[in-house]
């Protein structure tokens, strides 16, 4: 069996659409810094850019059936963008310029090793172990070009200001306006991603899934949309990384390395794969209920992450998400 | 005058076995061609030339004009060249109507000409009840339908049927003869077809390529492919 070949048996039919969920999950972000104004408004951002990375994974791996261990390798790609280019003294808003730079790099080094893999012909686990190379490559370059990226001792990032032309400017250094800047981000990259899932382009992803070959040789060139998914998936990535790097206001190597790689696959695969906004929760609450875990237990919380993985992989292949209509269903029957 | 599907001198050898030496092949458009031939005699290796999936040792292929030779198979599919498998590749996940959607979808086109172009090939194809129906849970014999109703989907103008009534009841078989005249006739494809099925290619009444070891070894209608005394020594006396 292996991993990077998503093949979802039967496909739930849900009775209310992803979309009504995802807005009510957004509202209730979206009022949450109006109830309390404590640790969580500083810290749920974080969480949320890691469900925006846990996004960028769902859309390669859910729906193309690609697997990557890099998606932390471009996060830290966007959060050193981020950084670098908030050290310039710039004539524009360098937070700005810092996003975008963080997506074009996303866009180019992800566009350019799927062109070179995939028009090869290189698939499943092989491409697994080279986007697990990326994952290496890039903390280590982080770690060498210490005059750039600071080394082990990493990188300290100022927040950024929003500004809107000549009508005003608001700064991101408390942690409401932070907050809802982050929400708006997060909110948008879903819209984006989940528009793309149900086109002409995200419906052939999932062909491609499914059956390439079969793909192929009705008239489409799968080595180019798996090149282009991948491409969009590594710049949503680096986005997020941007925007971590712009919240935390500190980037270091460990950020791009196999170990974050290899979490963000966990919560994708437990909350599940196939589902955008089930990526999006699973990187919010799996990473937030990790972190509660690994200081209540150090010792164990690793062991039962790493079951419920495997229960996922062996068992329960489209995670909470794909098992959830079923269990309801049988719970109404009773 | 040059055939619409025009190939010479085709030839592939896999490390020194021959499957395929120096097949000449013409095809006008809107013909129906069975390609017969007792086991190794190069059948499938043959459409697989055809469709890109091999490239020939030697020989080319010229469809419409153009030398199509070294093209991949995905653009000539977009061309009009669309191949069902031996076995039936679908998307065994995804319900009737999905598949048929992702076939046409390869097209570009407005969605509601779409819909109804996936109606129409459902009609066709006689898949219209089970349209919901996840395609693993289809017969053998809906699924190769399935199959040509992915051909038409997209497109297809030269169909390459690798034995369309495998592992299909008699009764299939006999709807099946009816769908690839429907398309012929009616629809105006072309279609080259691999079959086993001597009742089947009679029914057809369509020309017959008898290929062995690897060559062409006799062409011509049923009834004289039928009384010849050489391919009935080869194929049919055996078969």
């Amino acid at each position: 069996m292996s991993l990077a070949v998503d093949r979802p048996s039967g496909r739930a039919v849900p009775a209310i659409r992803e979309e009504t969920v995802a807005a009510v999950v957004f509202v209730l972000l979206g009022l949450l810094p109006v109830i309390n104004s404590g640790y969580v408004v500083y810290i749920l951002p974080q969480y949320m850019l890691f469900g925006m990375m846990a996004m960028s994974l769902a859309l390669l791996w859910g729906n193309t059936g690609i697997l990557s261990f890099g998606q932390a390798g471009f996060f830290a790609i966007g959060g050193y963008a981020m950084g670098l280019v908030m050290k310039e003294a710039l004539p524009i808003n360098p937070g700005y310029l810092g996003i975008l730079c963080a997506a074009l790099a996303g866009l180019l080094t992800a566009g350019l090793i799927g062109y070179f893999l995939f028009s090869a012909g290189v698939r499943d686990s092989y491409f697994v172990l080279v986007t697990l190379a990326l994952s290496i490559i890039v903390e280590q370059i982080a770690v060498s070009q210490s005059q750039w990226t600071g080394g082990w001792n990493g990188m300290f990032i100022m927040r950024p200001s929003l500004t809107f032309g000549g009508l005003g400017e608001v700064s991101l250094t408390d942690d409401a306006p932070m907050y809802y800047a982050v929400l708006v981000a997060v909110v948008a990259a879903y819209a984006a991603l989940r528009f793309l899932v149900r086109s002409r382009f995200g419906k052939i992803l999932v062909g491609i899934r499914e059956n390439d070959a079969r793909m192929t040789a009705l008239g489409i060139e799968t080595a180019w949309y798996k090149t282009a998914v991948f491409a969009v998936s590594g710049a949503t990535a680096c986005v997020a990384g941007a925007l971590y790097a712009a919240h935390s206001g500190f980037v270091s190597p460990s950020l791009g390395g196999v170990l974050f790689s290899t979490e963000v696959v966990v919560w994708v695969a437990i909350a599940g794969r196939s589902s955008l906004l089930a990526a999006l929760l699973g990187g919010i609450f799996v990473s937030s209920i990790s972190n509660y875990l690994s200081a209540v237990s150090p010792q164990y919380w690793q062991l039962a992450v790493g079951l419920l993985f495997i229960a996922a992989i062996a068992y329960f292949r489209g995670g909470i998400a794909g098992a959830l209509p079923g269990l309801l269903k049988r719970s109404r029957r009773k | 005058m040059t055939a619409w599907l025009e190939i010479r001198g085709l030839t592939k050898r896999f490390q020194g076995v021959v499957a395929n030496e120096a097949v000449d092949f013409d095809l006008v458009e809107g013909e129906i061609r069975c390609v017969i031939g007792p086991n190794g005699a190069g059948k499938t290796t043959f459409i697989s030339m055809i469709s890109g999936h091999h490239r020939p040792t030697a020989g080319r292929i010229l469809f419409e004009g153009h030398d199509i030779t070294t093209w991949p198979v995905a653009r000539r599919a977009r061309a009009g060249i669309a191949r069902k498998f031996q076995t039936p590749s679908v998307f065994p996940n995804l319900t009737v109507s999905e598949n048929i959607e992702l076939s046409v979808l390869t097209c570009r086109g407005k969605v509601a000409s779409r819909r109804n172009r996936i109606d129409e090939v459902l009609q066709i194809v006689r898949l219209a009840d089970v349209r919901d129906t996840p395609a693993l849970a289809l017969s053998h014999g809906q699924r190769q339908w399935l199959e040509v109703g992915l051909l038409l989907g997209m497109g297809a103008r030269l169909l390459l049927l690798d034995e369309p009534t495998a592992g299909m009841t008699a009764a299939e078989t006999h709807a099946t003869g009816e769908l690839v005249r429907h398309l012929v006739r009616d629809l105006n494809l072309s279609a080259i077809i691999i079959e086993h099925d001597i009742n089947f290619i009679r029914d057809l009444k369509a020309p017959v390529t008898v290929l062995h070891l690897g060559r062409t070894f006799a062409e011509g209608d049923f009834s004289e492919i039928a009384a010849d005394e050489r391919v009935r020594g080869i194929y049919l006396g055996n078969g």
